[in-house]
């Protein structure tokens, strides 16, 4: 059931619109180029990480899937209010068809980010299968707040509003655009209260290497720091899944 | 309790069923609501939307629910399907019950029919396999041979409802539940849908309706059930409670 709504949606999102699923891959690109023009060259960050245009562009990837499954999610029970209305069925199968619809579209904009780690020359490792529990945990990150967001939507439409804040707040404070080493120890401390400098920093460490990309580990001095944010985003998973099926009850009266 | 024998346990069974709605005067969605007025609770207005509803329907029975607009009978049917949660007694069920009370849930009209088949398949209980077992079924039943690769927002209102009709009649259930469901296409199409009436109760399936039908309630049904302002009035022969309710609407457009 989640497949067959997730291969809808994917199809639909794109149904009508000349370039199709292009777009999926377009988007990120185009944001990764006004943001390497401006911090790039202009600022000049490139000079702190020797393969700048990579390091940015798995930030943006990383960071789009997160903003675009959210914001996607958030809506996506109101969105459905006739199909909650007419049928039972677990109501946690529409964030899941959501958040995994717009997985899809995060592989497809990898592929972007391989053809710059081919051009860069860079072989690919072993070690880079631990990418794949970053890119769980990023998945599961994104789905608790998807819950968290969508729940709080059916009853309070203003969180889209506060969501659009704290998303900025989000991309801000980690280091997409500028290297994590340009920052004072004691901010480079600070960025990794946002859990997604860790998925970020420890997915740029594994293509890059950690001189270019310092994990939690070697910022905190140790690596088992890494297992707070690990906890957090577990939590924020837990508590999704709570409040929703806690509320799920309900949503087929109130949206 | 009388016994009832070697009878068997009833399909669905409704005891002291009773849901409330309670409906803020001015539905708080924006945040400022709240601030604006922050020591007022919203003030609530309670519907009762079904009050103390005894009801039990048998096995191969087909069952009729009618009255007047805002009565409750939707809500009935929604609660026995599982979508809202009545808020006091009980609701037992025996046997598969159709989770979907109206037909064509899913349906997206940027799709084409065959996207439609398999979303429409897929919430309605059948797997991918089945449904590709049926297609051909579905849409031959439907007449919609030639249109198949077309979306569905080129079809006709009656086209689209034969679709819907073909799916759902294809659907794994014992207990159906139909609101306002027939009426579906031309006298051709009415015929066949006699057919699989027919043939359902051949089968032994469960079929609880809700219409305004009542030329219809009466000739197919076996009972039907009375309700008005939430109360059930009266339980028993559909045509005996079809003439009840059609005395009653007499009395009431005499006054």
């Amino acid at each position: 059931m989640v497949m067959v709504l997730a291969a809808a949606e994917y199809k639909l999102r794109y149904a009508d619109s000349v370039l199709g699923y292009a777009w999926s891959i377009g988007k990120p690109l185009a944001f990764f180029s006004v943001l390497y023009v401006v911090f790039g060259r202009a600022l000049a960050f490139g000079a702190e990480v020797g393969q700048y245009p990579l390091y940015l562009l798995l930030g943006i990837v990383l960071f789009t899937y997160f903003s675009d499954a959210t914001n996607t999610a958030m809506e996506s029970l109101v969105v459905r209010a006739a199909l909650l209305r007419r049928l039972a069925f677990p109501r946690l199968v529409i964030p899941i068809a959501i958040t995994v619809t717009v997985f899809i579209t995060f592989f497809v904009n990898l592929i972007a980010v391989a053809v710059f780690i081919i051009g860069n020359r860079i072989t690919p490792q072993i070690e880079w299968l631990a990418l794949i529990p970053l890119f769980v945990e990023l998945y599961l990150l994104a789905f608790g707040v998807s819950l968290i967001v969508s729940t709080v939507y059916v009853y309070l439409r203003d969180i889209s509003q506060i969501w659009d804040v704290l998303l900025q707040m989000l991309f801000y404070s980690a280091p997409i655009l500028y290297p994590l080493q340009l920052l004072p120890s004691w901010a480079q401390r600070a960025v990794f209260a946002n859990p997604l400098t860790q998925i970020m920093q420890d997915a740029r460490a594994l293509v890059l290497g950690s001189d270019e990309a310092p994990t939690i580990g070697i910022v905190f001095g140790h690596w088992s720091v890494r297992l707070i944010p690990i906890t957090a985003v577990l939590l924020v998973a837990s508590l999704g899944i709570f409040l929703f099926r806690r509320r799920q009850f309900e949503f087929a009266e109130r949206v | 309790m009388v016994s009832l024998g070697l009878e068997e346990k009833p399909a669905v069974e409704c005891v002291g069923l009773t849901k409330l709605f309670s409906i803020p005067h001015n539905a708080r969605h924006a945040l400022r609501d709240y601030f604006t007025h922050p020591l007022s609770r919203a003030s609530h207005e309670v519907n009762k939307a079904l009050i103390d509803v005894n009801v039990a329907i048998s096995p191969g029975e087909f069952f009729g629910i009618i009255g007047p607009n805002g009565t409750g009978k939707s809500t009935l049917l929604k609660i026995i399907a599982g979508i809202y949660r009545q808020t006091s007694g009980i609701v037992r069920v025996n046997g598969k019950l159709s989770p979907f009370i109206e037909l064509g849930v899913g349906f997206n009209l940027e799709l084409n029919a065959r996207d439609n088949v398999r979303i429409n398949g897929t919430l309605l209980g059948l797997s991918l396999r089945e449904i590709g077992e049926r297609f051909h079924d579905i849409i031959a039943f439907a007449e919609l041979e030639r249109f198949v690769d077309q979306k569905l927002k080129n079809y006709s209102m009656g086209m689209q409802l034969r679709l819907a009709y073909s799916i759902a009649i294809r659907a794994p259930y014992e207990i159906l539940l139909l609101d306002e469901a027939f009426a579906v296409g031309d006298e051709n199409f009415q015929q066949k849908c006699r057919e699989t009436f027919v043939r359902m109760r051949s089968e032994g399936k469960t079929v609880i309706i809700v219409s305004h039908d009542l030329e219809w309630i009466g000739e197919y049904c076996d009972r039907a059930l009375l309700l008005r302002d939430g109360l059930a009035q009266r339980v028993g022969p559909a045509k005996e409670v079809v003439g009840l309710y059609l005395e009653q609407e007499e009395a009431a457009a005499s006054d």
